[in-house]
């Protein structure tokens, strides 16, 4: 069994392997960005659409609020190219449901439509995810999981990215149903799916363009070696031509309250 | 490079995925081992009248084996659906048959324990009738078995009393929850307020000697990934809406819990055993007590999910809970689980020593 330092000394350096190659500007070449390249762009330089979809939390004791950390890292694949992101967020887990959270990342500049030197930019966002329905095994009894939880719930989130382009602030708000399937029991392996709709702007001028569906999947494992760590793998589309994919990792870890000393 | 990135990932993450294939499940301990033995049945005032049922069957074989000195601990809801009926309804004969059934569990040399629960006080004014009936019948039928109820009388405790290392102290928790008259001048009890409750629980939690080992019981969950616990079904937020002091989102089962959960803070017991969700639960214990047992499906089942703070969940099943004090020191938690009615399938589903967490 490993410590708790030992893992988040393993995630440390799942980081550090990352962040070089996030960091490094990419090949510069620039060319004049289409109105559909503008909204697809705009989408995936904020959190909903460059970091990996995430499922609703694991059900938690309803006396407790609980804080967690997450670090992710996303990778849009379109076109030949490739957009590499990396994020940390702060969660509260509210009453063992409902999720709200704040995040804030790094993300490559596409250098196909900023040119040479494009580097990268920042990006932060904002999420609330709750919990509506949670229940038994449903489809997991047809293989005979009767640990299994299945829960539907809505989310909503917002980003913003400044300079994603010369000029050019990204705004986007979106709305999602998310339903997931966790099995097994010392290992909880969930499966989800995250559909929604997204709305984007340039921020400072004028009004969301018209929506844009997106859908994430994911597989993940909840209490994985930790009671407390939870590791995802996500895929993600935007439903607009030349959106391509993302993939990417998260990691999340929420504080649970410990035994006060004897004596209080 | 790209995909460099995510094998190194993955790579990374193998280790993690192997630390957890570390825990296993551990072997019942050997009948030589045991000290004393305590069994958790909740919830069992519904056995089919036409047979045991696999569940309270392998209770009924295995607390036969047990050592002299072990305990049955029956966490309420004995009679379903409302206790004890008033003398002459038609439910008056199915009552005592189902109480009948489970002290009929009882070897001799075991001694058993009835706590009361939501059900067994009814849903209105007559509960104390309803509990001094229960406990009378129960007396009656005992027959010279070690039976009895407690807390007695209606009274809501605690009781303490010391079998070897183990203490074990008893709640009626829906004393503090019932919406009626819950003490008259038949009444006579030590405590009578939630306040010397909460006293009188906070002295008798603290150890008298180096190795004790403290298990409270209450009918009422502390945590629950069930029905009551605002999972099964629409969630929380919505749940709160209905105010049933049955459920853990209510105030008044809140104000409960947090009078027990002060009163465990100095020094928190091992184990808090509950019933009341008919599910199967094992959970890690927040900051007043190391273990939560839910253990309420002996004759019900329902909905229960894992939670983040959940070692174990067991949804849909009949089954009960086994804690065995050994005599090397340690303490050993079985939960059996079976499926089906008659012969049925299941046995040992989880186990695990109780170590105090740090």
């Amino acid at each position: 069994m490993m410590t708790q330092r030992e893992t988040l000394a393993c995630l440390g350096v799942v980081a550090a392997c990352l962040a070089p190659v996030c960091l490094v500007p990419g090949q510069a070449y620039a060319q004049e960005p289409t109105e559909a390249q503008l909204r697809i762009l705009r989408i995936e330089s904020t959190p909903i659409g460059a970091l990996p979809p995430l499922p609703l939390p694991m059900p938690a004791s309803r006396d407790h609020h609980y804080w967690g950390i997450r670090a992710q890292a996303g990778n849009r694949h379109q076109g030949g190219r490739d957009l590499l992101a990396l994020a940390g967020g702060i969660d509260l887990q509210w009453r063992g449901g409902s999720i709200f959270g704040v995040t804030g990342g790094y993300q490559k500049r596409d250098c196909a439509l900023a040119g040479p030197d494009c580097g990268g930019h920042l990006f932060v966002g904002g999420r609330a995810r709750f919990n509506v329905v949670t229940g038994g095994p449903t489809l997991a009894a047809l293989v005979g999981d009767y640990s299994a939880t299945t829960t539907l719930g809505s989310e909503i989130g917002f980003g913003y990215a400044p300079e994603v382009l010369n000029g050019l602030d990204a705004c986007t708000i979106d709305v999602g149903m998310p339903i997931s399937l966790a099995m097994l029991q010392r290992v909880r392996v969930v499966t989800f799916v995250t559909p929604g709709v997204v709305l984007d702007s340039d921020c400072t001028s004028g009004p969301p363009t018209r929506a844009s569906f997106i859908t994430g999947l994911g597989v993940g494992i909840q209490q994985l070696g930790l009671r407390e760590l939870d590791v995802y793998l996500g895929l993600q589309k935007i439903f607009r031509q030349e959106a391509g994919y993302q993939f990417g990792l998260s990691v999340t870890w929420v504080r649970l309250p410990s035994l006060d000393p004897p004596g209080r | 490079m790209t995909r460099n990135i995510w094998l190194t990932a993955l790579a990374l993450l193998l280790p993690l995925l192997s630390a957890c294939q570390g825990r296993r499940g551990l072997e019942p301990p050997a009948p030589q081992e045991i000290e004393t033995s305590v069994f958790l049945v909740g919830d069992a005032g519904e056995p089919n009248p036409r047979q045991l049922g696999p569940a309270l069957r392998h209770l009924s074989e295995q607390v036969a084996a047990a050592p002299d000195g072990s305990v049955v601990l029956f966490l309420g809801d004995n009679i379903y659906p409302e206790g004890v009926p008033q003398e002459g309804a038609p439910e008056w004969a199915d009552a005592r048959r189902r109480l009948r059934t489970q002290i009929q569990l009882i070897p001799p040399g075991v001694r058993a324990i009835f706590m009361p629960g939501n059900h067994d006080w009814g849903g209105g004014p007559f509960g104390l009738y309803s509990l001094r009936t229960q406990e009378a019948w129960i007396a009656e039928m005992a027959g010279g078995r070690d039976v009895s109820m407690v807390p007695s009388n209606g009274c809501p405790g605690p009781v303490p009393f010391d079998v070897g290392r183990l203490r074990m102290v008893i709640l009626d928790t829906q004393w503090w929850l019932h919406d009626y008259i819950v003490r008259d001048e038949r009444s006579n009890c030590d405590t009578n307020t939630s306040g010397q409750v909460t006293a009188a629980l906070r002295e008798q939690v603290r150890p008298t000697r180096d190795d004790q080992i403290v298990m409270v019981a209450g009918h009422h969950p502390l945590v629950t990934g069930g029905r009551h616990g605002g999972y099964c079904g629409i969630t929380g937020p919505f749940q709160r809406f209905a105010g049933r002091s049955q459920d853990i989102m209510s105030s008044a089962n809140r104000t409960m819990r947090d009078s027990l959960e002060s009163a465990f803070s100095a020094h928190p017991p091992l184990i808090y055993a509950s019933g009341h969700e008919h599910t199967l639960q094992v959970l890690r214990g927040g900051r007043s007590v190391h273990y939560l047992l839910v253990s309420g499906s002996a004759s019900k089942r329902e909905c229960a999910v894992k939670m983040r703070e959940s070692y174990y969940v067991s949804q849909n099943r009949h089954g009960f809970m086994r804690v065995d004090l050994l005599r090397d020191g340690s303490v050993w938690l079985g939960v059996y689980r079976y499926t089906g009615q008659g012969e049925g399938e299941g046995g040992l589903s989880y186990s695990r020593l109780l170590n105090p967490r740090r």
